[in-house]
Parts: structure tokens; sequence; C-alpha cells
């Protein structure tokens, strides 16, 4: 029983980086019916870029921040908000470069056309990443204290970590703030009109390729902000962590009903969940292949998702 | 070329036919050609000659020269062998993503699978389980494990393939385009992953008559692979196409991507090939017309897969040595670059998309790798790179030159943007000179007005072609 709550409480923090990664994944297939391949990769230079804010020189980061475990704790916490932000505007710029270079031009050719320049752009980020990083794994040392959280409470067969609580911490908020964004705001409508119909939403005066450029920045700034929160996570990135992740991602947004925003999440939470399971119950080795059967199933018997495809809802 | 292909059944007695037709057509169908298009065919058949005398050269000339007088990027025999293996996966690849528009991402599975064949049925592998079986096998008497001649495993590869092809492809009927990538890409990934893990299985399933208890069994070599397999080898001649063979083992690869040329010349120009490239088109008018799509998927799947299979199992019998690492995503994304490069739906535009890029990735770039660090260690070097400049070549081949070097016609005016525009204005254009002769005066109308009901409605003529602009460009246009 202890177990199976670690492994969920594992499985809840994984998901939700997942989570962060999957928004972009249905935000841009939501509006422009894309699957944008390029887009785990732009994850993986966020958490190469937070690497070479955070880490030392010492192991081939920039050492702008050198954030150590010894970090006054206010400083750290001004810090790793630097990190985030520093990240967030690079990454947010470049998957919005990424848009305006490598697929606008290819907004009115046949549906494959843009996918096969997404795995092209893929292609190229991840030999970017290794002339930044180069081709063995970059790691950096634990800045979070290792204690277990819930011991205050007198619980100690399960475990909670700061690290663990970080990652909600970023991400939860990011998360409604997005919905909000989505949900309330005039660009946040421009975005759910797009999404139903762009040339209706064009005619209607909503400028229909800064609506899109506009879904790349948030799914860019999203990305990056799971890149410093996996890196600080995890401790460790490499040129090709976005396939993997950015595959996982992908089947969450599927899980959930691709285009749907809180199926994204939705279906991020229960794979995090499915993966750290079978880490801790099969084998990590089949982990990889148990995801993709679930994509595979779930494309099969039900392509819709889990939630579905509300048309009114799924910018 | 095909003559006997207009009926097509079902079934492996069909496919059999196919090939023996195919096989048959040749001499006619060269002669054929020669009448209509002379200068084209005579073209083509000396770059066959001098490719077909190549081999010979490069071994008894140009490779010494190369190493003593002066270094060119020369293709060696390994290079040359893997540049034919590429090129009958380009061709079988050409028929699911070019024929019938089907996108493939995980096309390195069958491949995969076609070598793990090869490894099961020509290696001291089963010796483990107390597995021994040789037939008319190359190997000493008694020897471990099963050991059967290649000749016989590459159909055995062929039909275990396509029936994992059509395996695969049954589920995903349902799904168009981009999620039909995503499974087949998810199905490249798992396979490899089983290879890869399947090296310590323990079940014990006893349920009545069926008694199976397997203990620790090292089904697929697990992360090391297999290895010794069986080099293809010809009895009587005493030949051997083995990794150490030279020029031999790529005439049999010739051969093989010879016959996988001819099936899917064949298969192209058949009524299978035309239910094809009518579901590639418009998949709902396809099956409005009679076209059983179902079917006609499947045998994309299936077919295109088994080109696979030969080359995979020709791989593993070449290498004599197979491993889960060969069959990365990035394989299946290299065959997809061949076929684009050459030119998506030609058959001939997939073998020098293949040539050219394993060339390119195999002897150019190391090539100019060595050159770059004996002279200027300081610049990057261009094999490290490969994919970087593959990753280039799909974005630059997608936004300028869709529809590759040697394009099909048909697909190059679905393909590019500017021909699907200049395509829909000439029909626009057409069917209001169409309007313009019936006298009646009348603005473009809907197909189906039932107060303007005649036998060849305003923009289609009496074949029934609508002349029309079918549908806006990006709309229900899979690839």
């Amino acid at each position: 029983m202890d177990q199976l709550i670690q492994t969920l409480i594992i499985g809840f923090a994984d998901g939700l980086i997942f989570a962060l990664v999957a928004l972009g994944y249905t935000l841009v297939y939501g509006i422009i019916e894309l699957i944008n391949f390029a887009h785990g990769d732009v994850f993986m230079i966020g958490s190469l870029i937070a690497f070479a804010l955070i880490a030392p020189t010492s192991v081939g980061g920039l050492g702008f921040f050198q954030i150590t475990a010894a970090t006054p704790v206010p400083l750290m916490v001004g810090e790793v908000l630097a990190t985030l932000a520093i990240t967030i505007v690079l990454t947010a710029g470049l998957n919005m470069s990424i848009e305006r270079v490598a697929y606008r031009p290819l907004r009115h050719a046949p549906k494959l056309a843009p996918l096969i320049a997404a795995i092209g752009m893929s292609f190229v980020l991840q030999n970017v990443g290794v002339i930044l990083a180069g081709s063995n794994q970059r790691t950096i040392e634990n800045i979070f204290p290792t204690t277990n959280l819930l011991s205050t409470f007198g619980i100690t067969s399960v475990s909670l970590t700061v690290s663990q609580v970080f990652v909600g911490v970023v991400t939860i908020p990011l998360l409604f703030a997005l919905s909000w964004f989505v949900a309330k705001t005039r660009q946040g409508r421009a975005m759910r009109a797009t999404a139903q119909d762009p040339d209706t939403a064009g005619l209607m005066g909503v400028d229909v390729n800064r609506t899109i450029a506009i879904t790349f920045l948030i799914g860019g700034a999203l990305a990056g902000a799971a890149g410093v929160v996996q890196i600080l996570y995890n401790n460790v990135t490499v040129w090709n962590l976005g396939f993997r992740f950015g595959l996982i991602s992908f089947t969450a947004a599927v899980l959930g009903g691709i285009g749907n925003m809180r199926g994204a999440v939705l279906g991020a939470l229960i794979l995090g969940i499915v993966s750290a399971m079978s880490d801790r119950y099969i084998s990590s080795n089949w982990t990889q292949a148990i995801v993709f059967g679930v994509l595979i199933a779930i494309l099969v018997f039900k392509p819709s998702g889990l939630i579905g495809q509300q048309l009114a809802d799924r910018a | 070329v095909s003559s006997t292909t207009d009926t097509i059944g079902t079934g492996p007695g069909a496919w059999f036919g196919h090939i023996g037709a195919a096989l048959s057509g040749m001499a006619a169908a060269y002669r054929s050609d020669l009448r209509r298009r002379r200068r084209r065919t005579t073209i083509l058949t000396v770059i066959i000659v001098v490719g077909l005398l190549y081999p010979l050269l490069n071994q008894y000339f140009l490779e010494g020269f190369s190493r003593n007088v002066f270094p060119l990027p020369l293709p060696d025999a390994t290079v040359m062998t893997f540049m034919t293996i590429f090129a009958i996966m380009a061709v079988g690849l050409n028929i699911v993503v070019g024929f019938a528009g089907l996108l493939d991402l995980g096309y390195v599975a069958f491949y995969a699978i076609g070598a793990y064949v090869a490894a099961f049925l020509s290696s001291p592998h089963w010796s483990a389980l107390g597995l021994n079986f040789t037939f008319l096998g190359n190997v000493a008497p008694g020897a471990q494990g099963i050991h059967l001649p290649f000749w016989i495993i590459v159909p055995i590869a062929v039909l275990v393939v396509a029936t994992f092809g059509a395996l695969l492809g049954a589920p995903t009927l349902r799904l168009r385009g981009d999620y039909l990538a995503i499974v087949t890409l998810g199905f490249g990934e798992i396979v490899p992953l089983v290879f890869k893990n399947l090296s310590s299985l323990t079940i014990d399933f006893n349920l009545g008559p069926i008694n199976i208890a397997l203990n620790n069994v090292n089904l697929t070599g697990g992360v090391q692979g297999i290895n010794p397999i069986d080099p293809p080898f010809l009895p009587f001649l005493n030949v051997n196409f083995g990794a150490r063979s030279g020029p031999l083992a790529v005439y049999l690869g010739l051969v093989l991507l010879a016959v996988t040329v001819v099936v899917a010349r064949n298969l192209e120009h058949s009524r299978i090939g035309r239910a094809w490239m009518a579901i590639r088109e418009d998949e709902t008018a396809a099956e409005m017309m009679g076209v059983n799509t179902v079917r006609t998927k499947l045998l994309a799947f299936a077919l295109g897969a088994s080109a696979a299979g030969i080359a995979g199992a020709f791989q593993a019998a070449y290498l004599g040595a197979t491993t889960s690492d060969f069959f990365a995503f990035s394989t299946s994304i290299l065959v997809l670059i061949m076929i684009i490069l050459g030119g998506i739906g030609n058959i001939w535009g997939a073998i020098v998309g293949a040539f050219t890029l394993e060339y390119l990735n195999a002897s150019l770039l190391p090539y100019l790798g060595q050159r770059v660090q004996d002279s200027a260690p300081f610049l990057p070097n261009p094999a490290q790179y490969n994919f970087l400049l593959y990753g280039i070549i799909l974005l630059v081949m997608m936004r300028f030159r869709p529809q590759g070097f040697l394009p099909n016609r048909q697909r190059e005016a679905e393909l590019s943007v500017v021909g699907v525009e200049e395509a829909e204005t000439a029909m626009v254009e057409a069917a209001a000179e169409a309007e313009s002769d019936t006298e009646t005066v009348h603005e473009l109308e809907p197909p189906l007005d039932l107060d303007n009901v005649s036998v060849a409605p305003p923009g289609q003529d009496e074949t029934g072609f609508d002349a029309r602009a079918p549908e806006t460009p990006g709309e229900a246009r899979d690839l």
C-alpha cells in the first residue's frame, strides 16, 4: 500500500511535467491540426538552457546562477525564478520562430508536408542540442533538501520530497494561468475562434497569423518551463531527451483527446502514473513499450480520447 | 507492362502469381519500352550497365587507386550492399507512402522483424532450447541450432513480415493521416524494444493440455542480439555472399532489388495500384467508386512491409549478426527522406534517393569528415552532424520541392502548393468555359442542383470527370 502511494506521488510529479509539454502539442494541434514533432525538442532545448544557466562552469554550464544545495533559500528562489523567466522567453521565441520559418510557408500545403517539416525541424534541434551541450548526458547536483516532508506528520513509510512539491508549485499555477488565458482573455477567444474555423475567424477580424504565432509562443513557454522543472527535478538532461519525453507527452495529449486542454493534463497525469507503475512493478525496460501500447490502443479504440474533442473547447 | 495483373485475388497464391507474372513479363516490357521511348530507355540501360560493372571495377581497380594514389570518396562493397538494402526498403516504403498515401513512420519495425526471422532460422541461437535442425544449410553436419538456407528464409521473412504488416494495418484502418503516422511510429519503437528486452523470459502456463513452462529463456538475444548468422550461400556453385565476399554481395543485393522493383512496378500499374492511388487522392470518393478500402490498405501495408522483410533478412545474413540497436527511429526517417528526396510515388526516385542518401551517409560524409579532420580539425565534422543535414534536407524539400527530384507527375500536382493552386485556377477556368458554352449564363452551381439535372452538368464532361476544383487545398488531402 505504501509502495503504491509512493508510486502515485512519483507518477503525479512526472505527470505534471508531461502535462506542460502535452499542452504545447494539444494547443498547436487544436489550432492548425499539426503534430508538432519538434515540440519535444524545444522542451529539450529548454532544459539545456536551464542547465547552462544553473550549472557551474566545472560541469560545463555557463554558471550564471550557480545554484547549489548550499545557496540560501531566498537567493535560490530568486535564481530559480530568473532561470525560469529567461528559459521561457528563449524557448517561446524559439518555438515562434520555428512556426514562422518552417510551418507558416506550408500552411496551405497538403497536411503531411508540415508534419514532415516538423520531423526535419526535430532533427535540426537535436543536433543544435549536440552542438550546444555535446552528445553525453549533462547532470547537475540536486539543489533541494532530501528530507521527507511527510515525516513532520509522523509518516515515514511514504516520502514526499521538496523537489516533488517544487514541481507542483511551478506547474499547477501555470496550468491555471493558461486555462484562464484561453477562457477569459480576448487573445484566448481569438485562439478558440481560430481553432474552430480559421477562415471565418479571419473574416471576423481575428489576425489568424498572429493568433497562431501566439499559440506557438505559449507552447514554447510551457515547454521551457517544463525544461527547467525537469532538470531541477531529475537533475539530468541530454540531447535526445526530447524525443522520448515528447512522445510520452504527445501520447498524453491524445489520451485526453487532442485539442482539449483539460484532457491533455488528465492524460499526462494518467501516463505519469502508468509509467511510474511500470517502472516500479514491471521493469523500466518495458515502460516505453507500455506507453506506446497505450497510445496505439487509444488511437485504435477511441481516437477521440478520454474526454473527446469538444469543438468549442479545443483551443 | 502488366498484362496478367488486371484481376487480383487475395492470399499468398495471388501474391506469388504477381511475382511470376512480373518476372515473365520483363523482357517483353523492355522491348515495348524501347519502342516507345528509345532515348530514355537507352540512357537507363547505360546507367544500369555501368552500375552493374561498377562493383567489379571498384574491387579490382578503383579501390587500390583510392588507397595508394589519391583518396576518393568511393563506396566500398559494404556501402554498396547497404545501398541496395536501403533501396529495397525505399521501394517498399514507397508502396505504402507513395502509392497508397499512408504515412508510415515505423517502417524500421518490419526491417527488424525480417532480420530477426533470418537470425532465428539460420543461427545457433535455438540450441540453448535444444532445437537443432538443419535443412540444406551450409553448415557442418550436426551443427547446433536451426539452419535453413537463405533462399528459403527470404520467402519466410516476407510472409512473416507481410503478416505483421497486415496486423499493424488492421487496427489502424480507421485512422487518417497524422494519427496513422503516430501509431506506426509507436509500432516502430515497440518492436525493437521487444527484441531488446525478451532476453530472459519466464512463463509458467499450465492450462489442461497446453503446458508451457519457460524458465529464464533467452528468446531474442537481448542487447547482444544474435550471431553468428549463416551468410547466403549458393550450393553446387559453392558461392558465399557474406560480408567478406566483396562485389558478390552487391550483386545479390541488386538481384533482390530487381525482384522488388519488378513486383512494385507491376503492382503500381495493376488494379490494386490504381486502387491505392484512388484512396490516396480521396478515400471517400474511392470507396464510393467501389474500391474496397479495407482490403486495399491492408494490401498496401502487407506488400510494402514485405520489401523490408527482404531487406532485413538480407542485412542479417550479410552482416552475420543482428542487434536491436540497428533498428532505430532514425532509420525509419532515413528511408522516408530517401523517397522524399527521390520523389514520392516514383519507384526510380526511391532508388535514386536511397542510393544517394546511403552513399552520402556511409561514404561521402565520412570521407569529408576525414578530410576535415586532417586539414582543418577546428571545423565541425560533417559525418557527426549527418542528421542535422537530413533535417535541413527535409525542411528545404518540403518548402521548395516537395515533389522530390524525380517526381511522379501525378503526385507533383498534388504535393506542391503552387501546383494545386494552378491546377485549381485552370480547373475553374475550364469550368467557366464549359458554362459559357451552354448558353444559359449562371453562376457556378453546386453539382447536385435538382432544378438543372442534365446528362453532363456544367463543369463536367461526358466522361463524368468533375472539372471543378474538388476541394480547398490543405483539407482532407492526406499524403
